[in-house]
């Protein structure tokens, strides 16, 4: 027969043991703040230029992030799983409020767009409900990004430029994986990262996209996955 | 203290109906047919899903201008095609640019429309009515309209447990009346049951059906679900080039899905756009009027030869595909509605 004390004893040891490693959920907070090279992003008609002096100005500005993880020196963490839409017309989607339990983050990583099982789920609600439009009815899929806006430089009817990227098929996964290196828990001010997204990447990130030549962008293909390419260098984590 | 008690049951009884959970329905799977392709764990199917997808689908409020419902081009007497329209009717005196292909066995579906580009049947009801040559309306107002309406706001509540009203909710009811549209009743099944016999003309037609037609019309649907080039050549105003658009891939030019036979009598006009307005239009085309191209289905690059008394026989044998049944039921027909069925009607 055991004594009460010693039962104790192995009891709170136990406790100790498995129940009261110390978990401490960081909160950690995401802005994103989209820009034009060195100006804040404005829906209200601002001139952007562009590296081939293509004069543009923008009306709409969406993307999708999902998958959401962040790593220390040894651990990872998926934080979000689902798709968050970040609409610059929509200042609360601009922040996130998640929490992690890493005392030391070295990088964030996402996915701009959404995963194949809600392209071929049927009907998602939340961010990814058809209803906010960035779906395609008539060919299923979701549309990851979206830059619209006009520009003398397109030719396209009223001079508007639509670009519209998606596409989960191969050869024609416009999904993209950004991962930013955030520098320690010393990266984080106050708590959270500041992401921000350079549009003007959208046009020369990796290979040159004209206005001009390429107003036009409705469907998966070659054009998604160059303009895909390209966005998928907008992103970095600001000072 | 009584009345107390009495008041109380009451007020538990009306809580208990509040709640009540959906009554369960189960799709009639025809003996000797495959498992349906629908994901039923996510939907499960009910009476009141099943009453509220019916309500939708021949639901005006769904069309910007009131005038249109999925029922204006899928219509009950013509095995839920358009009967006698070439291209569908939208609104604003719009026309698509494509036929409404007929409903039924949906259930063992997997993607729809001619060019197969929509990949689950809860989405499919969102093209038409968004397209602006259709019912030409955006989601959200339609919410809206719903939400407004507390007949819907009733229904919704006893299908899916409250009265949230939104775009997936709307797609999982309208799938739960549509996969209900089973076609497995003509003079066809009941000879292969072995509770009917064919007429001579219908068994010589039958013959001839296996040997040339059956490998893409192939039983129970009466389609492989492919898409195939069948050499129909494009029309210079509708520039519709099918499945290529969706898979963006040369080869898959002019390819359309392989419509299903059933009912196929009264499903005319024939075609993607609706082009052969009766069956033997077609069996002209397969004869004698396909433009072979290299990409046109490896099967038929020698055209499809049918004498007059093969076509004459297998006119017979199609007619035994028509199932009044599904034609009739009123369990599809809007509550309240007597319809009366066209059954056969030749050009």
């Amino acid at each position: 027969m055991m004594s009460p004390f010693r039962c104790i004893l192995y009891f709170s040891g136990l406790v100790l043991v498995l129940g009261l490693r110390p978990v401490v959920h960081h909160p950690l907070m995401i802005r994103f703040q989209n820009c034009a090279g060195n100006r804040p992003l404005q829906l209200s008609g601002e001139l952007y230029s562009n590296s081939f002096g293509e004069i543009f100005s923008v009306q709409q500005f969406k993307y999708y992030v999902s998958a959401i993880r962040v790593s220390g020196e040894h651990e990872e963490e998926v934080l979000l799983k689902e798709a968050h839409l970040v609409d610059e017309g929509d200042s609360s989607s601009l922040v996130l409020h998640l929490s992690t339990d890493l005392a030391d983050i070295r990088t964030i990583s996402f996915v701009v767009g959404v995963d194949s099982l809600a392209n071929t789920g049927g009907v998602q609600g939340g961010d990814l409900d058809p209803m906010l439009g960035m779906f395609w009815t008539w060919n299923t899929g979701y549309v990851y990004a979206r830059l619209e806006g006009e520009s003398d430089s397109a030719h396209s009817p009223a001079h508007r430029f639509t670009w519209d990227i998606g596409g989960y098929k191969d050869p024609s996964n416009a999904l993209r994986t950004v991962t930013l290196d955030v520098g320690g828990r010393s990266g984080l001010t106050g708590g959270g990262v500041r992401i921000t997204a350079d549009i003007l990447k959208w046009f020369d990130g990796k290979s040159p996209v004209h206005l001009a030549s390429s107003p036009v962008c409705h469907e998966p293909g070659a054009l998604a996955m160059r303009i895909a390419d390209n966005y998928s260098t907008m992103f970095s984590v600001a000072p | 203290m009584k009345s107390f008690v009495t008041i109380g049951c009451l007020l538990m009884v009306v809580a208990w109906m509040g709640v009540r959970k959906p009554t369960p329905m189960k799709l009639p799977v025809p003996a000797g047919w495959p498992a349906p392709q629908y994901d039923f764990k996510k939907n499960p199917l009910t009476k009141e899903g099943f009453l509220l997808g019916r309500k939708l689908f021949y639901e005006t409020a769904l069309s910007k201008d009131s005038t249109i419902s999925c029922a204006s081009c899928h219509q009950q007497f013509g095995a839920f095609a358009t009967y006698e329209h070439p291209l569908s009717h939208g609104i604003d005196n719009t026309l698509t640019t494509r036929n409404a292909p007929a409903l039924q066995n949906l259930a063992w579906q997997k993607e729809f429309m001619w060019d197969g580009g929509i990949n689950h049947l809860d989405l499919q009801p969102l093209a038409p009515l968004t397209a602006v040559n259709e019912m030409g309306e955006t989601i959200a107002e339609v919410l809206h309209r719903l939400q407004r309406d507390t007949a819907y706001v009733r229904m919704f509540r006893e299908a899916f447990g409250d009265t949230a009203i939104n775009t997936q909710r709307m797609g999982r009811a309208l799938s739960q009346f549509l996969v209900m549209l089973v076609s497995a009743d003509s003079k066809y099944d009941r000879v292969m049951q072995g509770k009917d016999s064919f007429l001579l003309p219908e068994r010589l037609g039958y013959g001839i059906f296996q040997q040339k037609c059956s490998s893409c019309h192939r039983a129970p649907l009466f389609t492989d679900l492919s898409y195939r080039n069948t050499g129909i050549p494009p029309d210079n105003t509708l520039n519709d080039y099918g499945r290529m658009r969706i898979t963006g891939d040369r080869r898959d030019s002019l390819k359309f899905r392989v419509p299903s036979l059933r009912n196929v009598a009264i499903t005319h006009p024939y075609g993607h756009d609706g082009r052969f307005f009766s069956l033997l239009n077609v069996f002209e085309h397969y004869r004698k009027n396909m433009i072979v191209t290299p990409l046109t289905d490896s099967i038929l690059q020698h055209r499809l030869p049918l004498s007059n008394f093969e076509i004459g026989q297998l006119t017979a044998f199609l007619n035994t595909l028509t199932d009044t049944t599904f034609l009739k039921n009123p369990l599809f027909a809007p509550p309240g509605y007597v319809i009366t069925p066209v059954f056969i009607h030749r050009h």
